[in-house]
């Protein structure tokens, strides 16, 4: 309600101004186009985002200054902060970067903005611009109109850029003709009070226009028209700054604890850096004055000095906090906890991880990687043994034989509270991530991790008969029973431990493959119960209605072993895995190594029902 | 005729699909390589080891890894086949 009468007020008074000034025509129609140019560079950037953005994400930032390069250069070709921000806080989300990294490219998103200043200030005011986005406009056009995906994201990005340059063309325009009707001199204000009221002015601006870069746009054409003093341009500048974090905060507001610590720094660094500015006016800007006569920037040229103050308080800002970032963020981690969530409740999937399509697909891999633990932890109690034996180096066998009654769990229950509550979550939001802009890969990804959380369902399912049967005759008086349901439990605890010892390790083509390795010692495990079976049909030690429980059982246990290992091998391959895939053994394969004779109905690796 | 092998070569150039098979066969030789480290380092470990049980899983592990690399070798083959166009490449 409040939004609304607040947009109806704003839209009112626009309209008012329009019809009062033409100059502010000009004016609003330049911070209009700015800021549509904007919104079709981030749209042609965000096409990009597919692979080679989040490829080189992922790569720069193993170290701090990494990541504030990676902030400052992907900022500066972008123009625009707030893209920056908003993917990274998806990727700290999503667990793809770390909070440092993140911090790290903050930092550096916060230099590249700067960029922006001096495009506007030593360029755009200074050479006709207007002349160089009409090139632009139609280049940007033609890529536009094409259906490959790069040329049309580069349409955008040439489109965006001649947007900027008109706005930039505009504004001058709007201030030019504005001098003569109106004067924003007159509201001139010294000392301190001015300081602080230009710079809430400045924050003000850039919190409605939702862009730092559109305000500083606003600062330097006033600045060039000398509609505003240079001592309260540096104030609107270390305004726009400090206003830029609405982004991120309004970003994160959808994402989970990790954003959340993220826009928190931001916070943090961008008014600790605002109030040491605003603290050093003074000194700050004699040293852009010694500066800029280094650099040969004329003493009254105000407008690429406010450029030079801009960036020299960002990197100063940087310098100042570098030190600090690790124990910060360890700071952070420990102060800003969340409540503990559920088993059954969903960890990765927010909305900021819809972000990019890789964004999407690590959360969702990383919420089904939480889904087979929850169902691990089933499995393992189903079997009647102790997360802690499974996950330690003790033989297991003793801890199986030293069971003396099987823990009746209700498997019905745990499946519908922490299975499949969950995996109606990650299905939910497979369907909302495939409805946004995606890349094939991406898409196959998603449908292949749909597949995985099914193989998951399907193998706790499976326990539910198992675990019956296992509390009827798995501790029976009977030793030769005794021992064939031991061997079961302990075939399926040491695919447990192996698989979450696999499931703790990042994904890659070695760790996918050494599931062949689980898969193999499964099936001569299984070999082995049968064989074990039939002997003592033969020498009559168990009745054949129990033999035929017991070969059920060695069949849910093996469908299970199979469910959790497709699983796995879905989570456990890299993006790029097709190579270790085309390298992974056949069931076929397998079972030629295992000394049989015909593929088990099990191992088959396309099931009925499977896409 | 010459015309013919300029065209040719720039068919070539642009196909998309000789790209994709080298990146692939790329992609292979670098699995193939970290298979074959961790060849030698399980080998090194069965040659220390004494307990018959740890062996033979050790083993087992070999032969995963052996067969691997078998298919690995015969996928880079075939895909070099392809490549030279040899009809008789499977």
């Amino acid at each position: 309600m409040i939004r609304k009468s607040v947009l109806s007020i704003l839209l009112l008074a626009l309209a008012c101004a329009m019809w009062a000034s033409p100059s502010f025509v000009d004016l609003a129609a330049g911070v209009a186009l700015f800021m549509f140019g904007m919104l079709c560079l981030e749209e042609g950037f965000k096409r990009f985002t597919g692979g080679p953005l989040e490829n080189l994400l992922r790569r720069s930032t193993d170290r701090l200054w990494k990541s504030v390069a990676f902030g400052t250069v992907s900022t500066t070709l972008m123009q625009s902060s707030s893209l920056v921000s908003l993917i990274t806080v998806s990727f700290v989300s999503a667990e793809m970067i770390g909070l440092a990294a993140g911090i790290g490219i903050i930092m550096g998103a916060n230099i590249g903005t700067t960029s922006g200043a001096w495009l506007i200030a030593g360029l755009g005011l200074k050479v006709n611009i207007a002349a160089y986005a009409m090139p632009m406009l139609i280049f940007g056009v033609v890529f536009r109109m094409q259906q490959q995906r790069r040329m049309h994201a580069w349409g955008n990005v040439m489109l965006g850029f001649a947007f900027l340059f008109l706005g930039i063309h505009y504004m001058k325009g709007g201030f030019e003709s504005l001098q003569g009707s109106f004067d924003l001199t007159a509201y001139t204000m010294t000392g301190v009070t001015g300081v602080l009221v230009y710079t809430l002015v400045g924050v003000l601006i850039t919190v409605i226009m939702q862009s730092s870069h559109a305000t500083l746009l606003v600062i330097i054409a006033a600045l060039a028209a000398g509609q505003i003093s240079y001592e309260n341009s540096l104030a609107l500048a270390i305004g726009a700054n400090l206003g830029s974090t609405v982004t991120i905060v309004l970003g994160s507001v959808s994402s989970n604890l990790g954003g959340k610590r993220l826009a928190a720094f931001h916070v943090l660094f961008n008014l600790a850096t605002a109030t040491a500015a605003i603290a050093l006016l003074g000194p700050l800007s004699d040293l852009v004055d010694w500066l800029a006569r280094g650099f040969g920037i004329g003493n009254d040229d105000y407008l690429l000095k406010l450029a030079l103050f801009h960036t020299l308080f960002n990197v100063l800002g940087v310098i100042g906090w570098s030190p600090f970032v690790s124990s910060l963020s360890g700071f952070l981690q420990t102060r800003m906890v969340g409540k503990p969530k559920g088993a059954e409740q969903p960890r990765f999937l927010s909305a900021s991880a819809l972000e990019t399509p890789a964004t999407a697909v690590t959360a969702v891999r990383r919420e089904v990687e939480h889904l087979m633990e929850n169902a691990s932890a089933l499995l393992v109690h189903g079997i009647n043994l102790r997360r802690s034996t499974v996950d330690g180096d003790s033989p297991l066998l003793p801890a199986i034989r030293q069971s003396v009654r099987i823990v009746e769990i209700d498997v019905d229950d745990a499946y519908s509270e922490k299975i499949k509550a969950l995996q109606n979550e990650i299905i939910v939001f497979i369907a909302t991530a495939l409805s946004h802009e995606t890349t094939r890969e991406a898409a196959d990804r998603l449908y292949e991790l749909r597949r995985a959380s099914r193989d998951v369902v399907e193998a706790v399912k499976g326990m539910k008969h198992l675990h019956k049967n296992l509390r009827r005759h798995g501790l029976s008086s009977n030793p030769w029973i005794r021992e064939v349901y031991d061997r079961i439990r302990l075939q399926l605890a040491e695919l447990l431990r192996a698989s979450r010892r696999i499931l703790r390790e990042e994904p890659g083509a070695i760790t996918m493959l050494s599931l062949d390795e689980i898969r193999l010692e499964q099936r001569r495990s299984s070999r082995e119960i049968n064989d074990r079976v039939d002997e003592l049909i033969r020498e009559r030690r168990i009745p054949a209605a129990i033999a035929t429980s017991i070969m059920n059982d060695e069949d849910y246990a093996q469908g299970i072993g199979y469910r959790l290992l497709d699983a796995l091998k879905t989570l456990r391959n890299p993006d790029d895995g097709d190579a270790a895939l085309a390298m992974a053994l056949d069931p076929e394969d397998i079972h030629g190594m295992a000394g049989g004779t015909s593929t088990p109905a099990g191992m088959t690796r396309n099931r009925p029902g499977e896409q | 005729m010459k015309a013919k092998r300029l065209l040719r070569q720039l068919n070539s150039f642009f196909d998309s699909d000789e790209k994709t098979q080298l990146k692939e066969i790329k992609a292979i030789r670098k699995v193939l390589k970290a298979l074959k480290e961790k060849e030698k380092s399980l080998k090194k470990e069965l040659q220390a080891n004494s307990d018959p049980e740890n062996a033979a899983s050790l083993q087992t592990k070999l032969d995963v890894i052996y067969a691997q690399r078998m298919k690995g070798l015969d996928q880079v083959k075939r895909l070099r086949a392809q490549k030279r166009g040899d009809p008789e490449a499977p």
